[in-house]
């Protein structure tokens, strides 16, 4: 900004900002704060709040419907309810590799992908094929009529079997 | 300003040896003449920081209007249920109330089409380059064709009864008239008594367009009747 | 001062290398530098390195012309993001407004934004050309800026009057067939036109679609084109025009 001369009385002392570098700055600095402040509103504004997206729980019948071995797939939901000596688990049908759909092939007892030839036993673990992590276990739980509940936005260790 | 000299034209291929004019501009035509010293100061930050306050001014403005005033959103839109009174954007009920008073083809169509071509031709007609104060040097004559102009004017519309229309005219004629001899009055009159015939008819046009905009607005309701401004609620 | 001020910061980052390279001009202490920031930037080297200091007053132009530019602008931005949450679908398009409306932060206030800054624009765009007119800065050589002035104005209000159709409420939809009925009136190419401008002979999904890209890339990008010739030639014809004013004594001059 073009320097005006100062009085004798208001010389500022060198190095010290006089009363136009202190106005100038306070300027400045609420433009720069409007545009930090306006950047957080545009995000704010583009995160959404409401989602209008399918649920992600889905019954699966009653605990008694799975003895030891059973395994059914749930096509919408993606996943496969399995029973075993110690309980009822759930996996998610989703290849751990590029995300391809499963299945079940129950002649060899497998998980098998078609897309790049990945394989898992029926704990999820990686038998065979480029996938790089095993099939997520998700939650079960039981339902205030005692039918069981997958949720697949939730994952449980892997191991853990929900006893009914 | 007497005859220009004339041009020689002389053919060649090289374009520094012989000046080529572009563009003339004669002196009698010019609106602004450039003396001998004008200031000039650097752009920036001089003009720069005024535009950069304009900006913050214009989004401030906005931003206060924006918290106060919401813009209108009816029910859903349905093809089958006209709201009555059904109403164009604002700028565009100029015209919707001049098609009370015209068919579709005069009020929708030739009118706007007149008016635009009218604009375009602004610059490239003679009488805005050389027009005087309407009264400078203007005998009887002048009054005469003007009132006949007027008058013929306020006729047609007042055959269609376009009353939005023969008001403003009338108006506009009265101050015209008054303008006349106004060099020896206040600094207002010698304002109005400035006025070119070009201006006069642009402030005609003007007052025209923000009447009928402003009576199609807030003076029209069901069935495009006439009610007052307080009996319904405007949508913008 | 101590050495961690703000001042000082900000004089260490101008001095190394990477911002030297973006840029190339030192601060605004000397006219050399207030040239440069001019002359070097993309955007800003449409103005003179300097300007008459008669031009900088509010009363030689009320500012009418930057005031219609910054409604742009605003526009712009608030359109794009509002471009975010707007599917230009039936029924969807109204649900979409209701949820800008109640659901999103903000929405409410970006949509308010947009409508009142289309108001100004289109007021303003009217007052610049009045303002224009009444000095005569459509004299030589700036006619021909006039008529991309007219041309400017056309694009505005159809700005305006294709976004007025896109929250698809009874307002919108009854406000643009009275329009296009108005346009049905014209003779030979009337009908015609309106088909084309409806994608069908009534106001429908399609006539959504097409006044959305309308609005959105067809109209902006015309708008863009024009103004970057408007703003040239007002810098190519001397500047900004002014009240006329008065000749030297020198000469007779209207």
């Amino acid at each position: 900004m073009p320097e005006k001369p100062h009085t004798a009385a208001e010389q500022p002392e060198e190095g010290q900002p006089d009363r136009r570098d202190f106005l100038s700055r306070i300027g400045l600095g609420a433009c720069a704060a409007a545009a930090v402040g306006s950047g957080l509103v545009t995000l704010d504004f583009l995160k959404p709040k409401v989602l209008f997206e399918p649920a992600t729980t889905f019954r699966a019948g009653s605990p008694s419907d799975y003895p030891d071995g059973t395994v059914r797939f749930n096509k919408e939901q993606k996943a496969y309810v399995v029973g075993s000596p110690g309980g009822v688990y759930a996996l998610s049908a989703v290849c751990t590799h590029l995300g391809c759909i499963t299945r079940f092939l129950s002649d060899q007892s497998v998980i098998a992908c078609p897309c790049h030839g990945s394989r898992f036993d029926l704990e999820g673990n990686v038998v065979e094929g480029p996938a790089p992590r095993p099939l997520p276990w998700l939650d079960v739980t039981l339902d205030s009529s005692g039918l069981l509940v997958v949720d697949t936005a939730i994952t449980v260790a892997h191991g853990k079997v929900f006893k009914a | 300003m007497s005859a220009l000299p004339p041009i020689d034209l002389v053919e060649t291929a090289d374009p520094i040896a012989t000046p080529r004019r572009v563009a003339l501009v004669r002196p009698d035509r010019r609106p602004s003449v450039r003396t001998t010293d004008e200031k000039y100061v650097m752009t920036f930050p001089n003009l720069i920081v005024r535009e950069v306050i304009l900006f913050q001014v214009v989004v401030i403005g906005l931003a206060v209007a924006a918290i106060l005033f919401d813009a209108p959103l009816e029910g859903i839109a349905n093809p089958l249920e006209t709201p009555n009174p059904a109403k164009a954007p604002w700028y565009f009920l100029g015209l919707q109330e001049l098609l009370h008073y015209f068919p579709p083809v005069v009020a929708g169509v030739l009118m706007p089409l007149l008016v635009v071509v009218a604009l375009v031709v602004i610059p490239y007609a003679r009488i805005n380059q050389t027009a005087g104060p309407l009264w400078a040097g203007a005998g009887p004559r002048r009054a005469l064709t003007l009132a006949a102009a007027g008058g013929a004017v306020i006729a047609l519309f007042g055959v269609f009864k376009c009353w939005p229309i023969v008001v403003p005219t009338a108006g506009t004629l009265v101050a015209m008239f008054a303008a006349r001899g106004g060099e020896n009055g206040g600094a207002f009159r010698r304002a109005l008594a400035k006025g070119t015939l070009p201006e006069w008819i642009m402030v005609w046009f003007a007052v025209v367009a923000t009447i009928l905009t402003i009576i199609g607005t807030f003076f029209r309701g069901p069935g495009w009747s006439f009610v007052w401004p307080w009996a319904q609620t405007v949508a913008f | 001062m101590t050495t961690l001020s703000l001042d000082s910061v900000f004089r260490r980052l101008r001095a190394t290398d990477a911002y030297r390279s973006i840029v190339r001009h030192g601060a605004s202490a000397t006219n050399r530098n207030r040239s440069l920031i001019v002359f070097e930037n993309l955007f800003l080297h449409v103005h003179p390195v300097k300007v008459r200091e008669k031009t900088l007053r509010f009363t030689h132009t009320y500012w009418l012309g930057g005031i219609a530019l910054a409604c742009a602008l605003i526009l712009t931005a608030t359109g794009v993001l509002l471009m975010f949450y707007y599917h230009p679908s039936v029924p969807q398009a109204y649900r979409d407004m209701r949820e800008l409306e109640f659901v999103v932060d903000n929405g409410l206030f970006l949509r308010n934004m947009h409508r009142w800054a289309a108001h100004l624009m289109v007021f303003a765009s009217f007052l610049h050309m009045m303002r224009v007119f009444f000095h005569r800065a459509y004299r030589p050589p700036r006619q021909f800026n006039w008529v991309v002035g007219v041309v400017l104005l056309l694009v505005t209000l159809l700005l305006s009057y294709t976004g007025y159709l896109l929250p698809w409420d009874q307002l919108a939809f009854w406000g643009v067939s009275v329009g296009t009925n108005m346009a049905k009136e014209a003779p030979l190419i009337g009908e015609k036109a309106r088909f084309l401008l409806l994608g069908g002979n009534i106001v429908s999904e399609n006539a959504l679609l097409r006044f959305y890209v309308l609005h959105c890339v067809v109209l902006p990008v015309a708008l863009l084109l024009l103004l970057s010739v408007h703003i040239w030639r007002v810098r190519k014809d001397g500047g900004v025009q002014g009240p006329p004013e008065k000749p030297s004594s020198r000469e007779e001059v209207r």
